[in-house]
Order: structure tokens, then sequence, then C-alpha cells
């Protein structure tokens, strides 16, 4: 019961400011999931969980991949797996293709700037530690 | 086996929590996230315990699929009630939605009004209509009024029976209009979440 949300690598819980940066974030980086091609839910946590620090439950992001699938970016359907269960994958659409590479080039131009102007501020951390 | 038995009950309470939802879409989410709970049992040989823990409580789970259902499934409604309480939602989460829900009331105010308007003129013809009012000063007043009760003044009435398809046509255009607008709204509001920079 303690431990209702794995915190993998924090020792101070994130601040409702940083959650809100994670869960904006969480929809570009389940799409950018799937650039590659079709992949189920579980696989696309694993991916997340490898390539970046985003998801703190993994319940969070079932209901995101619901929402992008009713805006049209994702298509799902469900594949008949070894494992004796059906599995459901998800697809960028055409749609939500255009809206990734849109969503990447804003977010290069958005953190670039950012990480010039935090620059000095991070520079600082370093030193006091 | 007391595992199966726990994977159950969270998933009867997710269900549960899932609330008013088509009993398609509940289905199908409990669906997933049953193959979930097994795939990451069987892959990474984890108690049932774990996954569980690790998916987070089913209520907020399921808190988080309705998230926003309201406003979207309102965008797709043409019910009034349905979308001014889209909007309301909405209202919320920024300036755009209190606009459309403001719009909304008097949108849908002035059109009914229209077409009460025109429901009234057969039988009170006097009191329902476009009416030139002369006044102390002598200038004119143009006013539609529903059972104006300023009776008194010397004045007339422009339209006659032609108030009755005019009023209709301006409330049908006026409901019309209103609707567009608060599902464009609804529509738009979801856009702009995805949207990683507010212009």
């Amino acid at each position: 019961m303690a431990r209702q949300i794995p915190k993998p690598d924090e020792e101070v819980s994130p601040d409702r400011w940083e959650a809100q940066l994670r869960k904006g974030a969480l929809e570009m980086a389940a799409l950018a999931c799937l650039w590659q091609g079709r992949l189920y839910g579980l696989e696309i946590i694993r991916l997340l969980e490898s390539q970046s620090n985003l998801v703190v439950a993994e319940g969070t992001v079932y209901p995101i991949l619901n929402r992008l699938k009713e805006d049209g970016l994702l298509a799902s359907e469900w594949v008949e797996a070894e494992a004796g269960h059906p599995r459901k994958y998800y697809a960028l659409t055409a749609a939500g293709r255009r809206r990734l590479r849109q969503m990447a080039e804003a977010w290069e131009n958005f953190a670039g700037g950012m990480m010039r102007l935090l620059k000095p501020v991070l520079a600082k951390a370093e030193v006091r530690r | 086996m007391t595992d199966g038995r726990e994977i159950e009950n969270y998933l009867s309470e997710l269900r549960r929590h899932l609330g008013p939802m088509t009993l398609d879409d509940r289905e199908e989410i409990v669906r997933e996230i049953q193959a979930h709970i097994r795939d990451a049992a069987e892959q990474n040989g984890a108690s049932a315990d774990d996954v569980l823990a690790r998916l987070g409580p089913a209520s907020e789970l399921a808190a988080e699929y309705r998230e926003g259902l309201l406003i979207r499934q309102a965008s797709r409604s043409f019910s009034p009630l349905t979308l001014l309480r889209g909007a309301l939602r909405a209202a919320t989460k920024g300036v755009a939605g209190t606009m459309a829900f403001l719009a909304g009331l008097i949108g849908y105010t002035t059109g009914v009004g229209f077409v009460l308007g025109a429901l009234l003129k057969p039988f009170f013809p006097d009191k329902v209509g476009v009416f030139v009012q002369q006044t102390h000063s002598a200038s004119e007043t143009v006013g539609a009024t529903v059972a104006s009760i300023t009776a008194n003044g010397p004045r007339h009435e422009l339209l006659g029976l032609w108030a009755i398809p005019l009023f209709l046509v301006l409330g049908s255009l006026t409901l019309l209009a209103t609707t567009v607008l608060i599902r464009s709204v609804l529509r738009e509001s979801r856009q702009w979440q995805l949207r990683l920079q507010p212009h």
C-alpha cells in the first residue's frame, strides 16, 4: 500500500508543476514511440521507461493512448498473439504523423530556447555541488 | 489463487469507476488493462501486487480516462443542455470556454425568445412585435419586445403577422449559430491541449 506510485530515481516527489510538465510531454512521447511502427501498450510503456523518465504510474499511459485515438492521431487493432490473449496494437495515422512532426519541431524550438536561458542557472547549480 | 482474485477486484473496481461511458468503450478499456496485467506479470515475473501497484489505483486510472470525456462528448452533441454543460466544464480550463458558455447562455435565450415571440404573436398581436415608440423628446426608439409591459405612449407595430416567420427564422438561426459556436470551441479546446506552445 505504501508505494502506490513508483518513483524510479528521485528522492523528492515531483511537485505539481513537474507533474504537469511530464503529463504534457507524455502525449508527444507516446506518439514518438510509434514513429517506427506499431506497438502495444506495454511495449510503449517499456520504451518510455528505457528512453525517458516520463512515466510515473504505468496506468497514465493507457488513458493518453485512448485520447490520442479519439483525436484520430492513433489507430488501434486487436491482434491475436502467441501469448494466448489478444493485444491492442497502436499505430500512427497519417494525421498523427503530421501532428508529431509539428510537435517535434515546436519542441526543438522551445527546448533550444529554454536551454539557452537556463544555462547559467544550471552552471551555478553545478558549482554549488 | 489469490492473485487472480486481486486482479478481478482491480478490474471490477476499474469498471465501476469508469462510469458514464458506452458499454463497448468500457469493456475495451478493461480488456486492454487485463492484457497489460497478464503481459506485465509474465514478462517480468512480477507479482500481481507489483503489477497493480505500478498501474496506480483503479479509481485514479478511471478518472484519467474520464478526464475531458464530458467536453469531448459534448462537442459531438446537439443538445443545448449537454453543450452548455460541456462549455461550463471547458470554462474551468480557459477564457475561451468561459466565453463559449456565456455566448451559449445568451444565444439560447435569444433564440428561444424569438421562437416564443413567434408562437405568442397570434395570441397577443398587440404585445409582440417590433415597435416604434414616441418618447417625450420626440425621438423614436425601435425595439423588438416579447410581451411588452410599457403599454402606454403612442406606438405602432411595424411587422404585423410577418413577425411570425421572421421571428421563427431569426430564432432558428440564432439557435443554430449558438450550437455551431459551442461545438467548435469545445472541439478546439482539445486541440489547444495538444499544442505545445499557446499562441
